[in-house]
Parts: structure tokens; C-alpha cells; sequence
């Protein structure tokens, strides 16, 4: 990355606003004993709408984040809390102050989405200054891409002090001399290749793996019938689709299988 | 009036219990990655593949060790890094509560030992990669278990080496 090859001096940083002791001291008051309904303000500064999307999903009736008094309003002079979305790109930068400074204190920031905590996929390009938190003190982040409702639900609680954070930062130093294993040790490699390559070519990525993950999984298990095997699978597949694919990979098995 | 209640009454409730009670999410859904370190061999493949670098590599000072490190903030949970995991040892769960407070709790990380060349003395791979090269090598056989004693070498020695061998080859060849 650039900003990691050119010295630090020669880049300009902004200057993010820090947090008056005092507005600190009355945040915190307000986090311990909240008793009221949370006003929310949105502020997309630069996304890509799906966080915005998934926001209003949590208003919805499904989801009803009413219920608990968390109302997203039109301007931040209502506001308690602020939600940023999207990476904080330059361009953003002084409306996201500027509604920032127009809500009341205490507010409370909240960062929402990966663009949102730390600039996500954006967070190399030019005109991205990162996350929320190289401008603004954020009090809690969501990640996400984007956050499922729930989870907004869930970012809200954890902000409101309602429930406690689930991660925590982890460090581990794995054991000298561990042994990995070595998957599907029954299949011989090259065979294993042409079947997750086939796999892919059928179904694309993701699918494709759990699909040849699957078919692997039983020819590996039944060592003696492998054929009986696979045709059970096959049999026992409701899918069309995933039984084409499985059907494939049948075919390719007995194009390998060599006469002895 | 009377008509409405029912009708309300057989509609039942859509809004979800979600706070007060666990949410279980569908099949598919893709949540937070677990990183499994006992399957991992730190081959890097994910940190390749992820698009948006949430996953990094990186060597210490003293060269011992390589540090797998991924920052849920950043990831966009879109599966890449299960996909080429070649050992499974990282797989998206349907965990999708990771709001946090502090910036630091979104980051896991492990260290793993590394390997140095035997001839050089470089760092050129994890230790238990290698084993783990080094295993399904010789379980294939063949063409590709043929310079399974370099293994211990890094790649610039084993270059280093396929050039003289090439260039003697040469020789003789200019030679005849």
C-alpha cells in the first residue's frame, strides 16, 4: 500500500475531533441508565446503499427496531445516536463533521458496516480516508457487508450497554512441531484436483466446493463399494441441480478408474 | 370488529423475538469466519484470495514467525478465503454478533513458526507447510516427489540449483 511506502510526513492526516472529558464523563452516564427512546441519524458518506438497505430493513415489521424506541429521523438536531456508513471519502468528510457537530450531546457515533469500521474493500483507494474513526470518536462499530438486520439490532443493544460484546481481540501462537492433516487422504491428489476443477466449472465458487466437499466426503467414507456410494448420493439428492453436478462428477470418476 | 380480531389473532405475530431469543439463521448465511489454527498450515492461499486484505500475513522482526491475522471490521464475508482453504481450517459461520465497542476486539491473529532455508538461512515457509509438502509429496510419488530432498531449501536456492543443473546439461550437450 502507498501510504505505507511514503513517509508519514508527507502525508497529510486529518485530524480526528477528540472527545471533550466532560462530554465523556456525560456519555458515560447516559450509557449506564438509559431510559429513553434513541433517535437515530443515517450518514451515508460515501457507501454503496446496501448498508442504507439493510437499515431501513431493521424499521420494518419484521425486525421492528420501533419497538425498542431506536426511530431513524430526518435530521441530526434530533439525533441521539449517528450512524455512519460507507467509507469516509474526502469529499464527505466536512458534511459528516458538520452533521456530526449539529447533533446535540452526549451523541453517541456509531460505525456501521465494513467500509463504515475501517474502510472495508475501499480502504486503499485514493480518496478514501479509511473508516469513520480517523475523523469522528466512534463509540461502537458494526461490521458487516452489510450488517444483517439482526445484527443491527444486535450493534444497537451492544451500544445502548443493553448486551455485551461477543469478540474479543485473540493473540495465539500455535504449538512447534503440530502436524496438519491432510484432507481426503483416500483420494489420490490428482484426482481430487480434477474433481474440485470440474466442481467449480459446474457450479462456480462457494457452491462448487461444498458440492465436490460433499461427493468427496462419500466416496472417501465407503471404501469398498464406491459406486453404490456415489449412487446413493445421487438417489438421495432432492435437487436437480446439485444431482447434475453430482452426475458430473460420477462420470468423471469413471473416466479415471483404470482396469487392472 | 369482531371479524378484525380474528383475523388479527390468525395472522399471528411476523415480528421476530430476535433480542430475547436466539435467532437462528438460515442455511447459507454467511457469517463470521472461524479461523480453525490446529488445521491451519499458514499457506497464505486465503490472504491471497481475500478482496478486500482482511486477512494479512506478516513476518516478525527476528523472522520466526509468521503471523495469520484477519480484522472483522474489514472482512465482507464473501466466502473467498473458505473456497481456497485447501484443509478446511477456515469455514464462515452463522455467527453474525460482532458489534464491538473497542477497535482492537475485531482483530484475531496466530503465529506460526517458520522454516529457514538449510542452505541460506532464509525464511521461506511455515514449518508445518513444509511437513505438510513434504507428506503429500511423498504420498504421490511419481514425477512430483522427485526433488523431495530440496524441500528444506527456499526458492531462490532451488532456482539457484535448477541453473547450474541446467547450465551442466548444456555443457555436456555442447560437448557430444
Amino acid at each position: 500500500m502507498l501510504e505505507h511506502d511514503f513517509p508519514p510526513q508527507l502525508q497529510w492526516q486529518p485530524d480526528p475531533i477528540v472527545l471533550d472529558a466532560k462530554v465523556a464523563e456525560a456519555k458515560k452516564k447516559l450509557l449506564e441508565s438509559i431510559k429513553r427512546s434513541v433517535y437515530v441519524y443515517r450518514v451515508d458518506c460515501g457507501g454503496c446503499n446496501g448498508c442504507e438497505i439493510e437499515i431501513f430493513a431493521t424499521i420494518t415489521a419484521v425486525f421492528d427496531a420501533e419497538r425498542f424506541g431506536i426511530k431513524v429521523v430526518p435530521s441530526p438536531r434530533h439525533a441521539d445516536m449517528l450512524i455512519y456508513t460507507g467509507a469516509m471519502t474526502r469529499s464527505m468528510r466536512e458534511p459528516a463533521i458538520r452533521a456530526y457537530h449539529a447533533a446535540p450531546d452526549p451523541r453517541i457515533v456509531m460505525s456501521y458496516g465494513a467500509c463504515g469500521c475501517t474502510g472495508g474493500i475501499f480502504h486503499d483507494n485514493y480518496c478514501v480516508w479509511g473508516g469513520t474513526d480517523p475523523i469522528l470518536p466512534v463509540d461502537v462499530y458494526v461490521p458487516g457487508c452489510p450488517p444483517s438486520p439482526a445484527a443491527t439490532i444486535y450493534g444497537f443493544a451492544t451500544a445502548l450497554g443493553i448486551l455485551d460484546q461477543k469478540l474479543h481481540a485473540s493473540h495465539h501462537v500455535a504449538p512447534a512441531n503440530e502436524q496438519a492433516f491432510i484432507a481426503f487422504p483416500s483420494i489420490p491428489y490428482k484426482v481430487r484436483t480434477a474433481f474440485e476443477r470440474e466442481a467449480r466449472r459446474m457450479s462456480g465458487y462457494y457452491y462448487g466446493k461444498q458440492i465436490v466437499d460433499e461427493f468427496m466426503l462419500a466416496i472417501s467414507k465407503d471404501k469398498s463399494d464406491v459406486f453404490g456410494a456415489v449412487d446413493a448420493l445421487i438417489a438421495n439428492e432432492s435437487d436437480t441441480r446439485k444431482k447434475a453436478v453430482f452426475m458430473d462428477l460420477k462420470s468423471l470418476l469413471m473416466s479415471k478408474v483404470v482396469d487392472e | 370488529m369482531f371479524k378484525l380480531f380474528k383475523e388479527i389473532g390468525k395472522t399471528g405475530d411476523a415480528t421476530i423475538g430476535y433480542p430475547f431469543q436466539p435467532l437462528e439463521m438460515p442455511d447459507g448465511f454467511r457469517g463470521k469466519p472461524e479461523h480453525n489454527e490446529k488445521l491451519c498450515i499458514a499457506c497464505a492461499a486465503c490472504a491471497i484470495a481475500c478482496p478486500a486484505n482482511a486477512i494479512t500475513m506478516e513476518l516478525d522482526a527476528e523472522q520466526n514467525y509468521l503471523t495469520w491475522d484477519i480484522s472483522y471490521g474489514r472482512c465482507i464475508f464473501c466466502g473467498r478465503c473458505q473456497e481456497v482453504c485447501p484443509l478446511f481450517a477456515i469455514t464462515l459461520t452463522k455467527d453474525f454478533e460482532l458489534a464491538v465497542l473497542n477497535k482492537d476486539d475485531l482483530r484475531e491473529s496466530c503465529s506460526y513458526e517458520v522454516a529457514h532455508c538449510a542452505r541460506c538461512g532464509k525464511p521461506y515457509a511455515v514449518a508445518k507447510e513444509v511437513d505438510y509438502a513434504r507428506r503429500v509429496l511423498s504420498k504421490a510419488g511419481g514425477p512430483a516427489a522427485a526433488d523431495i530432498d530440496k524441500i528444506d531449501l527456499c526458492l531462490d536456492c532451488r532456482r539457484f540449483d535448477d541453473a547450474e543443473a541446467f547450465q551442466k546439461q548444456a555443457r555436456t550437450r555442447g560437448e557430444a
